[in-house]
Parts: structure tokens; sequence; C-alpha cells
């Protein structure tokens, strides 16, 4: 499946340190969000977030793939929203790691830019969702 | 990025409790006057307006005049620019990397 979201990162530091970074549950609550993350496939968690008015702030999880240290996968829910998140990881030299995440399986209704106001409560669903993004801008 | 453009940008708007809460309250019923927002909140009727000059510049609100009061309405249009999901993924985990990677550089 083609990845909706799709980023490529590089890192000089050991492969072993970035996949700590996601996959140790303390780290990620200072990068990501809070979690009860446990790298086991078949551990269902979630993120966390402060609640707004039209999000409750919490992302449900289900771990896919552990294949430590190049690639972990999970089920990322959220606002009736289902995507997979998958982090690859590769060593391309001595030191230096290549990070990619794909978030995959959006859904085409909220990938189309579709009409302008197809009543109040799709835009707000939404909106919620990129309130943690806006708020953190300011 | 001058104070002004950034008081119309719609991220902005919405990124105070109180304007959220006036959205939600024009979300909710077609048109309301002035007088009918104000105690909703606890503050003064000064800055409700200012709240709502805000979001009309932001052009998430819409007014009129009918007599003497002046009546709001909802543009939720504004709101399609940031109600793609595939962007707004973009950005959060932008911004995440951001933060992965100063935590890597502390652990080097």
């Amino acid at each position: 499946m083609k990845s909706d979201v799709s980023l490529e990162y590089k890192f000089t530091n050991s492969i072993e340190n970035v996949w700590n970074a996601l996959t140790d549950s303390e780290t990620l609550a200072k990068w990501i969000m809070e979690n009860d993350f446990k790298p086991i496939v078949g551990h269902k968690f979630q993120f966390r977030t402060e609640p707004n008015e039209w999000w409750n702030g919490i992302v449900d999880c289900e771990v896919l793939v552990v294949e430590e240290p190049y690639r972990l996968s999970y089920i990322w829910a959220s606002a009736g929203e289902t995507t997979t998140v998958t982090w690859t990881l590769k060593e391309v030299s001595e030191g230096t790691v290549q990070l990619n995440l794909d978030q995959t399986g959006f859904s085409e209704e909220t990938k189309a830019r579709v009409g302008a106001i197809e009543g109040a409560t799709h835009a707000w669903t939404n909106m919620g969702n990129q309130l943690g993004k806006v708020l953190s801008e300011l | 990025m001058n104070e002004k453009n950034q008081e119309r940008d719609v991220y902005v708007a919405i990124a105070d409790p109180t304007r959220r809460k006036i959205l939600r309250l024009l979300a909710e019923a077609d048109e309301i006057p002035l007088h009918e927002i104000t105690p909703q909140f606890q503050m003064g009727r000064t800055a409700v307006s200012k709240h709502l000059a805000i979001l009309k510049e932001a052009g998430l609100v819409a007014d009129r005049k009918v007599g003497r009061e002046t009546r709001y309405r909802l543009n939720a249009a504004p709101l399609e620019e940031i109600k793609d999901w595939v962007s707004f993924y973009e950005g959060f985990w932008k911004e995440r990397f951001v933060k992965l990677n100063s935590i890597l550089e502390e652990k080097k």
C-alpha cells in the first residue's frame, strides 16, 4: 500500500539508540505522547495527551511488528480514523541511521478535500486533531 | 509575519479556548446576537467583541447588523485548510522528529 505520510530522517547516532527512542515508553513520552507502549507483538496500548473540546486526546494502538532494531509497526487509531504507523531503521554508514516513517490507511473520505461545509461535525472532529499541533506552535 | 497577519491566521484564531467556545456556540445556532453570546463567558462585552473580531479576521465568523444589534454566524469554510489528515500528520511527525533528534543528541 502506498504510504499517505512518508518521511525520512537521518540521525548521526547508533541504530540501538534510535531503536531505543522508538521503543522505550519513557523516551516515547518525551517526543510523542504519554503511553503504555511495550515492544511486544499484539500488545494494545494508548498514546494519551490533554483532551480538548473536539478530541479526547487518545490514540488507540496495537503492536503489529517488532523486528529489533530494524522495523516497528503499530496500529494508530484516533478520532475514528484507523491507520498503520511503520518505522524502518537502516544503518547507512558507520554511526548514521536512516529512519523512515510511513503512515498508511487513511480513508479516501478524509484524504479528499471535499466540499466546504458538510455539517460542522466533520470539520470539528478533524480540527480537534489539529489543535495539539496548533497549540504547540504558539 | 506581523501581529496583524498572525491574528488572521485560522490556526491562531482557534488556538484560544474562549474563541473555540464561541465557535462551538455559533455552530449550534444559525445566528446569535452579541448580547446572547456575552453571558456565556466570565468576561465583559468588550473582551468577547475582541475575540469575535479575531474570528472575523480569520474568516471564521460573519456578522450583520439587524436593527441595533449585531448578529454573528459561523463560517466553517476556512476550517478546510486544517481538515486534511495527511497534511496534519505530516506536520505532527515532523515536529516530533525535531524532539526525537534533540533526545538522540543528548544520548551521544
